[in-house]
């Protein structure tokens, strides 16, 4: 006997020992046994009862099982059975109605629940996570399922932690297992010669203490957790539901439907077999001389073609409707409804679809995760505030009347090995140190394009040359140059913006013939606010297109007036594989990267760099924060898809 | 068509048959979103024309003499204010029309229409730009939405501009 507050260890030998206590106070014990080559869930009377030296083999469409592994009890993983067949059977009635012979008179007559008390032996982590979902769906609301509500309450559940996997299994995607972590009373987890046994209610610590046995050894705990683990690198993560919801809801039109409904049988497996799907009809039945109205509440499925009938016709008379109806139920629609994905990863609809439609297949397909934006690590030459790298002031060039371009020299070469759009913090004594973005790189310099907007900067701005500057960086993520490899390039630079552009301008010059065709549409307030201006021209002379637009115009200014925008307009920029790069104020790269979606660039293929109030400039201080960003460390450079709509959200 | 007198070259008729002006009407911002019975209707009177750097379209204040595509090259909007000269508020990039204010009363031109580099417009009359909207219902239709979407479209841009998101901001000072 063994504590109840410990972790318990069963030997194999002594199982029948927990059956017995389950069966206490008239319980059934139901589990996973083998029938007709598969693994149904039923009575179980004794171990052997249990699918021990079983294994199955599962992939779309297919199912297997072999016998003669050893002797453990728990390795299959699901079959085509899930729990809710006990808890939610599948033709339940619901209630009687009598009609008197003698006067006619009508009487209803509502079931009311008398559930058996069962124990369930062998439930999974994605099972529990099921039963949690039903919980919310048919006992969580305004009104309840009543018989649903009294056959979970009178349930003992008895889990067991995954050691092996199918090949169908996604747990790890949808956060719900393999781990055992709630729901349950007691948990297994199998090891060699037995089973470590832990407690997850008071009920299941009541039972804990009268298993014999004896404590677990912290050898023995740690083989629970590498077991799990190794099942959860087994599994990896096959589904990207990161954003899933609205990936999927924006994809209400995708050709995708027709082509999978193609394959779907409507068949209805796959909502047979979900743990989790709960749609039913009401049946009534009634005897031969109408006396007797039995109303059954059946399992139902939206695949079936009077799912959505009414007199005046179909609403979702094509198969690919029912399909949208399912998978966008399930992963999208239901977290609307219940604060839950539908979906528990068990692979169920994957293995007992009969032309093997994989649903993991068709949503990478349907809602393709947006590509991961590569981040190469630059190590920075100092990072962490106090420390600074000495800088000397080789030279200042005048840009316009309020903007110099600083030639600093480091003795530290790391500090000219950033990425085009990184930054750097300058540290002045007196002042807090501040953000200024890289505007060029060269072999023993770097550029500092600034604008005296207050002290600090005017500090910078006044340091005599030979003067020193501390330099920390460079920070933040850079513009991924990289993935404008055979494309063509639009960069859209307002005011001040040009400069964090600059060395993009330059990477894509030096080795012109890896993109394609590179325009510039640069915004400034007056033709004598434009920065670089001998390089836009020196710039458009090598081939780019150079556009220039102010808002206000000046004495000998011929060439556009108005918005960045209204260069852009007309432009069709879809019918090319084509990059965006844009920088400048918040508001106008809301316009702009809106005129490019409408141009035809995708948004995964838009990238802003944005603007925060920065003090440490490594993710460390916290006042950059923006949504789950660091602006500082994870930014400042972002694609569109990553800002979702937190992008020009005002007060974020 | 009576033309302004500018000091810059009117060129003569660009001979274009109606059906390929009508393409090229399509090809543009403006005319993409006409329908095709708009398109024929306006391309069958309208003319096209190639203008010099300097030359006046429409003169500020006076009648809007003529509606106008702008197919290539760029025009300035100007506005005189007194003792601060003539400003260019605008330029009209390929595709965007000049000249709206000559469906809407009272008529007047609210800038003046300069070329700034050698242009080709798509030129309508004044007077038969009206009678086309007065006329056919079908071409009101298209056209009016579409005018005051490129109205709605300045209206946005020179808001923009008002909001001189380029001007400096002060440097945050945490003492």
């Amino acid at each position: 006997m063994v504590t109840a507050a410990g972790t318990a260890f069963l030997p194999r030998a002594r199982l029948d020992a927990l059956l017995d206590l389950l069966r206490e106070g008239g319980r059934t014990v139901i589990g996973p046994t083998v029938r007709d080559g598969m693994v149904v869930l039923d009575k179980i009377a004794t171990v052997a009862d249990l699918p021990v030296g079983w294994r199955d083999v599962q992939a779309p469409g297919r199912y297997r099982l072999s016998d003669g592994h050893g002797d453990r009890v728990f390795d299959i993983v699901n079959g085509q059975m899930s729990w809710k067949q006990f808890i939610f059977p599948p033709r339940q009635k619901v209630g009687e109605m009598k009609r008197s012979a003698a006067d006619g008179s009508v009487s209803f007559q509502p079931s009311a629940p008398d559930p058996s008390r069962l124990a369930f032996i062998g439930v999974r982590a994605c099972e529990l996570a099921a039963l949690g979902i039903h919980d919310r769906v048919l006992a969580g609301g305004t009104f309840v399922d009543e018989d649903y509500r009294a056959r979970r309450d009178a349930a003992l559940v008895v889990a067991v932690q995954c050691t092996r996997s199918a090949s169908g299994c996604f747990c790890t995607s949808m956060g719900t297992g393999p781990e055992v972590r709630s729901g349950h009373d007691l948990v297994l987890t199998e090891l060699d010669d037995g089973f470590v046994v832990n407690a997850g209610s008071s009920a299941g610590e009541r039972l804990l203490a009268r298993l014999p046995g004896r404590l677990a050894t912290p050898g023995e705990e740690a083989s629970v957790s590498a077991a799990v683990a190794a099942t959860r690198a087994a599994i990896g993560d096959p589904v990207a539901t990161n954003g899933l919801r609205d990936r999927l809801m924006d994809q209400l039109d995708s050709p995708r439907w027709a082509q999978v409904a193609d394959r779907c049988l409507a068949c209805t497996n796959c909502t047979m077999v979900c743990p989790t799907c709960f749609c039913t009809s009401t049946s009534i039945g009634s005897d031969l001389d109408g006396t007797v109205n039995v109303t059954e509440r059946v399992w139902d499925s939206c695949f079936n073609p009077g799912f959505a009938k009414v007199a005046g016709g179909d609403f979702r008379p094509r198969r690919e409707d029912r399909y949208r109806q399912w998978l966008t139920h399930k992963f999208a629609t239901w977290v609307d409804q219940f604060g839950t994905s539908g979906c528990v990863g068990c692979g169920r609809c994957v293995t007992w679809c009969p032309v093997g439609i994989d649903v993991r297949e068709e949503l990478a397909a349907i809602a393709p995760p947006a590509l991961p934006v590569e981040r190469p690590f630059i190590r920075p030459a100092a990072a962490t505030p106090g420390r600074f790298e000495i800088t000397t002031l080789r030279a200042s060039h005048p840009e316009t009347a309020d903007t110099a371009t600083l030639t600093l020299v480091p003795s530290e070469p790391a500090l000219l090995a950033g990425l085009p759009g990184q930054f750097v913090m300058v540290d002045l004594p007196g002042f807090p140190a501040f953000p200024i973005s890289v505007s060029r790189y060269a072999t023993d310099h770097l550029l500092l394009t600034v604008r005296g907007a207050g002290p600090a900067t005017a500090a910078l701005l006044n340091t005599p040359i030979g003067g020193q500057i501390g330099l920390r960086g460079p920070l933040g993520t850079g513009w991924p140059v990289d993935r404008a490899l055979g494309r063509d390039v639009v960069i859209v630079a307002g005011g001040i913006g040009l400069a964090p552009l600059r060395p993009v301008v330059d990477t894509l010059l030096a080795e012109q013939g890896r993109f394609g065709k590179i325009l510039l549409a640069y915004g400034a307030r007056t033709p004598a606010d434009r920065l670089f201006t001998s390089e836009l021209t020196a710039w458009a002379e090598r081939g780019m297109e150079v556009l220039q637009i102010v808002d206000r115009s000046g004495p000998g200014w011929a060439g556009h007036v108005g918005v960045v925008t209204n260069l852009l307009d007309q432009r069709d920029l879809g019918s090319r594989p084509t990059i965006a790069f844009v920088c400048g104020p918040e508001r106008m790269m809301q316009a702009t990267t809106s005129v490019l979606r409408d141009a035809g660039v995708s948004r995964e293929r838009l990238f802003v760099s944005l603007e925060r109030h920065m003090q440490c400039g490594i993710g460390l201080c916290g006042h950059c924060q923006m949504g789950p960003f660091f602006v500082c460390r994870d930014g400042p450079v972002f694609a569109l898809t990553e800002l979702g709509d937190l992008f020009t959200r005002e007060g974020i | 068509m009576a033309l302004p007198g500018a000091a810059a070259r009117w060129h003569g008729w660009v001979v274009t048959a109606g059906g390929s002006l009508a393409t090229r009407l399509g090809s543009t911002w403006f005319g993409a979103g006409l329908s095709s019975h708009a398109r024929e209707r306006l391309a069958a009177l309208a003319e096209l024309r190639e203008v010099d750097p300097g030359a006046v379209l429409l003169r500020e204040g006076a009648d809007t003499e003529r509606f106008g595509v702008l197919l290539r090259g760029l025009l300035a909007l100007r506005v005189a204010v007194a003792g601060r000269g003539t400003a260019t508020l605008m330029t009209v990039e390929p595709g965007d029309i000049f000249g709206w204010s000559a469906a809407v009363p009272p008529y007047r031109a609210t800038s003046t229409v300069v070329a700034l580099e050698t242009s080709e417009v798509l030129l309508l009359e004044a007077g038969a730009l009206r009678g086309l909207l007065r006329d056919d219902e079908a071409l009101a239709l298209t056209l009016y939405p579409r005018l005051l979407e490129s109205v709605s479209r300045r209206l946005t841009a020179t808001r923009t501009q008002l909001l001189d998101l380029y001007a400096r901001d002060r440097e945050y000072e945490p003492w």
